[in-house]
């Protein structure tokens, strides 16, 4: 039997239902009307599922606690993958296919928060902290070097001192 | 009487015992006096003794299957295995609090015996403290968590046994008690960092039993993290190992702030400095241990691990905020008296990079807090859900993840202390072949990300700098004529710590690039096959030969048998299966890894169609192996660090080298 | 008393504290539905006969849309309350459902065994219930005369949800 590859394999689509109908008629849902005309191209082959790995794994898996649908297993998740990838390859961009789901699932399913408003704090908080605290080691370095007394003059603290003491007894021994 | 009647009576006790330790531990503690200290440590050994009693009474009744017992009501069932009704203590919030009552209990009598001798000046106040949080828990589990309530007739004579993703794995049964273990353990450092703030100094008698007692729950908690990424792939089938969910998250906090702690404590120690950091980091680690339980046991987040919601998160909450409180305000009133620092001299060199280590921890540690909390904020301010996970936090924990690393190379080449700019330009160019070796092979490998080079370069710096300071004294040994065996042998005796450090480092930096690698170099396939058919992943033929339906009592399982290939020769055979649990309707797969030392095969099954179509994901990951690997050396690290040092002869020359190190 | 020690304590506590106090009594899955107000995506698809069915050909009246499936037990709760209901409101309101992760053979049994209450269609690929937001069984969505969703309720309906939400939409 001629192994078969995964590019060739792409419509795993979810076994909820195995009906008699052909799956080709143009059933389910009109996403045309919400999502217009694809600004992108169409995606086919290696790329197509490349991106659709990408995307997948940037969307969240709505019946799972923070995986993504990329990697989540549940019907609901292969089921939306699936979806990323008809959009995909019907030509339309990530943005279009991030409103289309944040239209029914809300911000909620992008497992990114999106950077704007509000949500910049998130984004930008670590990045404060992390410069607030280089400054004020920066500000401690700076301070340290001032107060330099030379070798010698230092007064160590007491308690240390005694372990010092004890350290060269130990050794000493 | 009944088992119930028993436990509570226990447990009763233990609330008892604790609420007169709080007040001899303190007493003891501002008097100094020997009589009082005396009474604190029997107090906790009752402590301990009451709870240890108590979770023998809850055993007894699991065991038996006593149903007129809530919990074992709750969580027993005749049909399970004993070695999961066992451990089916703590696999529900009532019994695994009783569970954390056990290892709190635990801790302080053996904080109360191990440190009877020379810790005096704080042992009354860090026995009055662990009371105080002995008391909390103890209160939980008498009253709002009780899990020796007597179930309301009538009783039951079979229960729906515990959640069947316990059941599901071994290492289930490991993992959480390492956790507990870990966050539980945090109180012992906190008491004492609580008992140097009302001491007002911070001597050696403090920190060494201080970093001791910190580093034996840190590596509690270094295992718990591991088992609990390992459990995730070994059972969750999704072919990775850590999703940043928040409850992974509230394990993961405390652990980076105790490392930041376990870092400054060195400065502290070598120079004298960073007294209050070094407090303040060790509160915070406690602080997130009971923020990272609130977080699990609220239910305010969603997360995999996450009890349902129960009444006692507000509990949780007010005991969260009271810690904070305290805390705060022992800071604003003491800790002008600790930091009566020397400024020897200049803060360059090593300090500069420890102070850069304690900086991209904490940093690190913020990202975590505030990614795993922004929901719950965005929310209160917003009004909308927001998600925040992998992507972001794999955004931002990647660079500080770097800068950790190239942190892991130039701090221990650079000298302690004064040194002039030519020795320290010397102490960093030295290793640079080793970077350039390291980049080399990455990209020999097959490496082309950015982030994998970089992860190359930086661990080949680090792994020379780690074997050579690590060798340092031995080789100093060697140069004054010591036979190998000896200088190896009596420079380990002398320093186990650091040995144990450098042992650490390397573990680290192992986990580092296996993590590179394997989150980089993954190939994923998914394929409907019908028996017979093949499918080819990575370097894999596999071939699907059949379902198998397998009937256990309350779940059935869809059992696939897919041969493996390799370049012709047959590698045995995977058995990944779908389980319907009589309770879900969801079915949980349990993935089949097939693991070697360069790469694992992971098979899950997807789906299972009518027609027996099978819907198979198949990843083949590098260096998985690696992660646990580097994490066990780690641990093995940290065992050594809490090994005594003990005297060994040594020479002048190899003890400068020794202190220079 | 250390007055810095004091400020930068108190402004990270108290946030903190009132942020995850908030969080209580909030179920983290929760989730107010963003399509509530807007128009109902449309769809066709095809019922147990193999009839199709449009959504915008039910415009005009209001619609009662329920996601269910025989595996989930509050949508068997809820099936009799559907059914007089359906009853009920008869002519005046249309009840149509979406068949959610199940198979239409079981279905069919279901409804032979106890009962229809409308149309229940085949959502081939899932994508009727994603385009709805649908998380699990049963969620029912109300959608108003001219299309557009009202409310949104998420597990077994009780009669006087039932009954307040459509009160206003007849």
């Amino acid at each position: 039997m001629k192994p078969i590859h995964v590019a060739l394999l792409l419509l795993l689509t979810a076994s909820i239902v195995v009906s008699s109908l052909d799956a080709r008629e143009d059933l389910g849902v009109d996403s045309a009307t919400s999502m217009g005309q694809p600004n992108g191209t169409p995606l086919e082959g290696f790329e197509l599922e490349q991106r659709t790995e990408e995307l997948s794994s940037l969307m969240r898996c709505p019946v799972c606690q923070g995986l993504s649908i990329a990697d989540s297993p549940t019907l609901l998740a292969q089921a939306m993958k699936s979806e990323v990838r008809q959009f995909l390859a019907a030509g339309y961009t990530e943005a279009q296919i991030f409103d289309y789901f944040e239209q029914s699932y809300g911000e909620f399913v992008r497992l990114e928060p999106k950077a704007e408003g509000f949500n910049l704090v998130v984004w930008i908080a670590p990045v404060a902290a992390l410069l607030l605290g280089l400054a004020l080691i920066v500000h401690r370095l700076r301070s340290s070097k001032k107060e330099t007394t030379p070798i010698g003059e230092a007064t160590p603290v007491d308690d240390l001192d005694s372990y010092r003491q004890r350290v060269k007894q130990e050794v000493g021994s | 009487m009944s088992l119930s009647q028993i436990g509570l009576g226990l447990v009763l006790m233990a609330l008892l015992t604790t609420a007169i330790g709080i007040p001899v531990g303190f007493v003891a503690g501002a008097t100094r006096s020997a009589e009082g200290l005396r009474w604190a440590r029997r107090l906790a050994y009752l402590f301990g003794i009451s709870m240890l009693l108590a979770n023998v009474t809850m055993e007894i009744a699991l065991l038996t299957h006593d149903f007129s017992v809530s919990y074992v009501a709750s969580v027993g069932s005749l049909a399970t295995p004993i070695h999961i009704t066992m451990v089916s203590l703590w696999s529900s919030l009532e019994g695994s609090i009783l569970f954390w009552g056990l290892i709190l209990g635990g801790f302080t009598a053996a904080v109360a015996y191990l440190q009877r001798q020379g810790h005096e000046d704080y042992l009354g106040y860090t026995l009055g403290t662990m009371f105080v949080v002995g008391l909390f828990f103890s209160f939980l589990i008498a009253g709002p968590a009780n899990p020796f309530r007597p179930t309301p007739l009538p009783i039951p004579t079979d229960g729906p046994g515990p959640n069947p993703l316990l059941q599901n794995h071994l290492l289930m049964i490991i993992h959480p008690p390492m956790l507990y273990l870990g966050y539980v353990g945090m109180t012992v450092p906190f008491a004492m960092a609580i008992a140097a703030l009302l001491r007002g100094q911070l001597g050696p008698t403090w920190l060494r039993p201080m970093r001791n007692w910190l580093l034996l729950p840190t590596s509690f908690l270094t295992m718990g993290i591991m088992l609990g990424g390992w459990w995730s792939y070994e059972v969750l089938g999704w072919g990775g190992y850590w999703a940043w969910d928040p409850v992974e998250n509230a394990s993961f906090l405390p652990w980076l702030v105790a490392i930041a702690a376990l870092h400054s404590a060195i400065v502290q120690q070598r120079r004298g400095t960073l007294k209050a950091w070094t407090t303040i980091l060790i509160m915070m680690t406690f602080l997130l241990s009971i923020l990272g339980t609130f977080l699990t046991r609220s239910g305010v987040v969603n997360s995999v691990h996450s009890f349902t919601q129960s009444p006692i998160g507000p509990l949780f909450l007010g005991f969260l905020a009271f810690c904070l409180v305290v805390v705060v305000a022992l800071l604003a009133l003491r800790i002008d008296t600790l930091t009566s620092e020397p400024s020897e001299d200049a803060v360059v060199a090593r300090e500069g990079a420890f102070l850069l280590n304690n900086l991209l921890l904490v940093t690190f540690t913020f990202t975590v807090l505030i990614g795993t909390l922004f929901p719950i904020i965005a929310e209160a301010v917003r009004g909308v859900k927001v998600s925040v996970g992998e992507p972001y936090f794999n955004r931002m924990a990647v660079p500080i993840c770097l800068g950790l690393l190239l942190l892991m190379g130039i701090g221990p080449a650079l000298p302690w202390g004064r040194a002039s700019r030519a020795q320290i330009r010397r102490a960093l160019l030295v290793p640079i072949p080793a970077a350039i070796g390291g980049l080399a092979l990455a990209f020999l490998l097959g490496g082309r990300h950015p982030s994998v080079l970089l992860t190359g370069a930086l661990a080949g710096y680090a792994l020379w700098v780690t074997l050579d300071q690590a060798s340092k004294p031995a080789r100093a040994r060697l140069k004054k004529g010591e036979s190998l065996p000896t200088a190896v042998d009596r420079s380990f005796r002398k320093a186990p710590r650091r040995t144990g450090a450098y042992l650490v480092h390397f573990g680290v930096i192992i986990t580092f690039v296996a993590i590179a690698i394997s989150s980089s170099y993954q190939v994923n396939l998914e394929a409907s096959l019908t028996p017979g058919q093949s499918a080819e992943v990575g370097p894999y033929l596999l071939t699907f030969d059949g379902i198998q339906l397998i009937e256990k009592p309350h779940l059935t399982s869809q059992q696939a048998t897919i041969t493996v290939a390799k370049a012709g020769k047959s590698k045995g055979v995977l058995q990944p299966s779908l389980n319907y649990y009589d309770t879900q309707r969801e079915p949980i797969g349990t993935p089949a890894v097939k693991t070697t030392l360069t790469h694992d095969l992971y098979l899950t099954v997807m789906n299972v169609g009518e027609d027996g179509r099978l819907g198979l994901r198949a990843i083949v990951t590098p260096a998985v192996v690696w992660i646990w690997i580097g994490v066990v050396i780690m641990v093995a690290g940290t065992i050594l660090c809490l090994l005594p040092s003990r005297p060994v002869r040594t020479t002048k020359s190899v003890r400068a080298v020794e202190s220079a190190a | 008393m250390n007055r810095t020690v004091v400020l930068v304590g108190a402004l990270i506590v108290t946030p903190l504290i009132v942020v995850l106090a908030l969080s209580f009594g909030k179920d983290p899955r929760a989730i107010d539905s963003p399509l509530i107000g807007k128009a109902a995506p449309t769809f066709t698809l095809r019922d147990l006969d193999g009839d199709v069915v449009a959504l915008e050909e039910l415009r005009g009246q209001p619609v009662v849309l329920n996601f269910w499936a025989t595996w989930c037990q509050p949508c068997v709760v809820e099936h009799p309350l559907l059914i007089a209901s359906a009853n009920r409101y008869e002519g005046q309101v249309r009840f149509v459902g979406v068949i959610y992760q199940d198979e239409p053979q079981d279905i069919r049994r279901f409804v032979s065994q106890r009962g229809s209450w409308g149309p229940s269609l085949i959502d081939t690929d899932g994508d009727v219930a994603i385009a709805y937001g649908v998380y699990g069984a049963p969620e029912t969505y109300f959608i108003s005369s001219d299309g557009v969703i009202a409310e949104k309720v998420v597990g077994a309906i009780r009669p006087d949800v039932m009954a307040s939400i459509l009160g206003p939409l007849l």
